[in-house]
């Protein structure tokens, strides 16, 4: 019936949840931010129709999005958005691994977050 | 209408049902796909791949800032969030990489649909519990220190709990992952249940767990949607944006409601994703 008095802590480090919420609040508020811009760019640059918008592909070629950015296309900037949004768990989770490692000095939970990192980045970066 | 009211006018119709979904996604723990999908494939005449695609990256932007909000008030439960999502970021990269090639998703939606639909009856079986009542951790959840304790606002106390039943979690959180990577969506519904029902853990941190994890499923499963085309960047921006406004309202919704109030909440969800699924599977485009 009582729940184990003793450890409960384990569960809720200060430092890891404060991190990660940062991590996470700062993310998901960038990327809306960098892609509000990005829409912004668009529609200073001329007018785009609804066709266009449920048309236009996503490009995922790094150099052809950097280029865009440096022109100022809105929609390259909405794309980097896009990748800080889809990297913020991702780096809540580095930052969890770090913390877990030299701060918790927590071995087993190191290497529990290192392996979901690696998953992680093989699923968004490469597998498929 | 000129062009460019016109196009202003659909991002706008886009981010009100996308503040719904947000609000929905962050209180239940499923991450708003279940609001998003049906309202821009019926309402907005999108294709379903579009749709999906706009609804991952949703997922991720619940999960984030609700995640945000839970893991500060410490109701996430994070030590268990990082042991399950071995097994969904594993399932999830098994079924993206290999399985969606061999498995008819048709087939998968209807069988997926059905044990949702299956997986109320324990869920009634609890319906009106405020808390759950003499769990004792297992072995695993002992040695991880996976029990924990948080502050529920509605009872205005802090609430120890314990933990169990982690073998058959670790397989549940494998096929969420399998089902998220072969059909695109967060399967936050089956991360609530593995929670709810296989780990007996109080609602509020069933949810608010659930949420944390949803975001590292998806995202470990949203490469291949970028790769197939299936993100529409233009589409993604009222989305994305206003389902994080719906999940931060969500989060001061759901710290205040009892867990089983919460729960009814979620029966009601689990009940139409299930039927959504059966449709899905059946060829509907919602």
């Amino acid at each position: 019936m009582d729940p184990t008095p003793s450890r409960t802590s384990g569960a809720h480090s200060t430092s890891i949840s404060n991190v990660s919420a940062w991590v996470l609040r700062s993310g998901v508020i960038g990327s809306a931010l960098v892609m509000l811009i990005g829409i912004i760019f668009t529609f200073a640059h001329g007018t785009i129709s609804v066709d266009r918008m449920k048309s236009d592909g996503f490009e995922y070629r790094p150099d052809v999005i950097w280029n865009g950015i440096r022109h100022g296309h809105g929609k390259y900037i909405i794309e980097a958005g896009i990748y800080l949004l889809l990297f913020t768990p991702i780096m809540r989770v580095a930052a969890s691994s770090i913390l877990f490692a030299f701060q918790e000095r927590d071995r087993l939970y190191a290497l529990i977050t290192l392996i979901v990192l690696i998953l992680t980045l093989a699923g968004l970066l490469w597998i498929g | 209408m000129t062009e460019v009211s016109q196009s202003i006018f659909w991002l706008s119709e886009i981010a009100g049902a996308s503040f719904v979904g947000g609000v929905v996604g962050s209180l239940s723990g499923l991450g708003g796909g279940i609001v998003v999908v049906p309202v821009l494939t019926i309402l907005m005449g999108l294709p379903i791949e579009q749709a999906i695609g706009a609804s991952i990256v949703s997922v991720i932007a619940v999960s984030s800032g609700a995640g945000s909000v839970y893991v500060k008030d410490k109701i996430t439960n994070v030590r268990i969030a990082m042991f399950l999502e071995l097994s969904t970021a594993s399932g999830a990269l098994l079924g993206a990489g290999y399985l969606a090639r061999h498995i008819n998703p048709q087939a998968l939606y209807i069988l997926f649909g059905l044990l949702l639909l299956l997986s109320l009856l324990p869920i009634f079986a609890k319906l009106g519990e405020e808390l759950p009542i003499g769990v004792k951790n297992d072995r695993i959840a002992s040695a991880l220190r996976l029990n924990g304790s948080y502050f529920d606002k509605h009872l205005g106390r802090e609430v120890e709990y314990n933990v169990t039943g982690i073998p058959p979690a670790l397989g549940i959180m494998f096929a969420a992952g399998i089902i998220s990577g072969i059909l695109g969506i967060g399967a936050g519904v089956v991360k609530v249940l593995a929670h709810e029902v296989a780990m007996k853990v109080p609602t509020k941190v069933s949810t608010a767990t659930s949420n944390f994890m949803i975001g590292v499923t998806a995202a470990a499963g949203a490469g291949v949607y970028l790769r197939r085309g299936m993100v529409l960047p233009y589409l993604v921006v009222p989305v994305a944006v206003f389902v994080l406004a719906g999940a931060f309202v969500g989060t001061l919704i759901m710290e205040r409601l009892s867990n089983s109030l919460l729960r009814k909440i979620f029966a009601l969800l689990l009940a139409i994703a299930g039927i959504q699924m059966l449709i899905r599977g059946f060829g509907g485009k919602y």
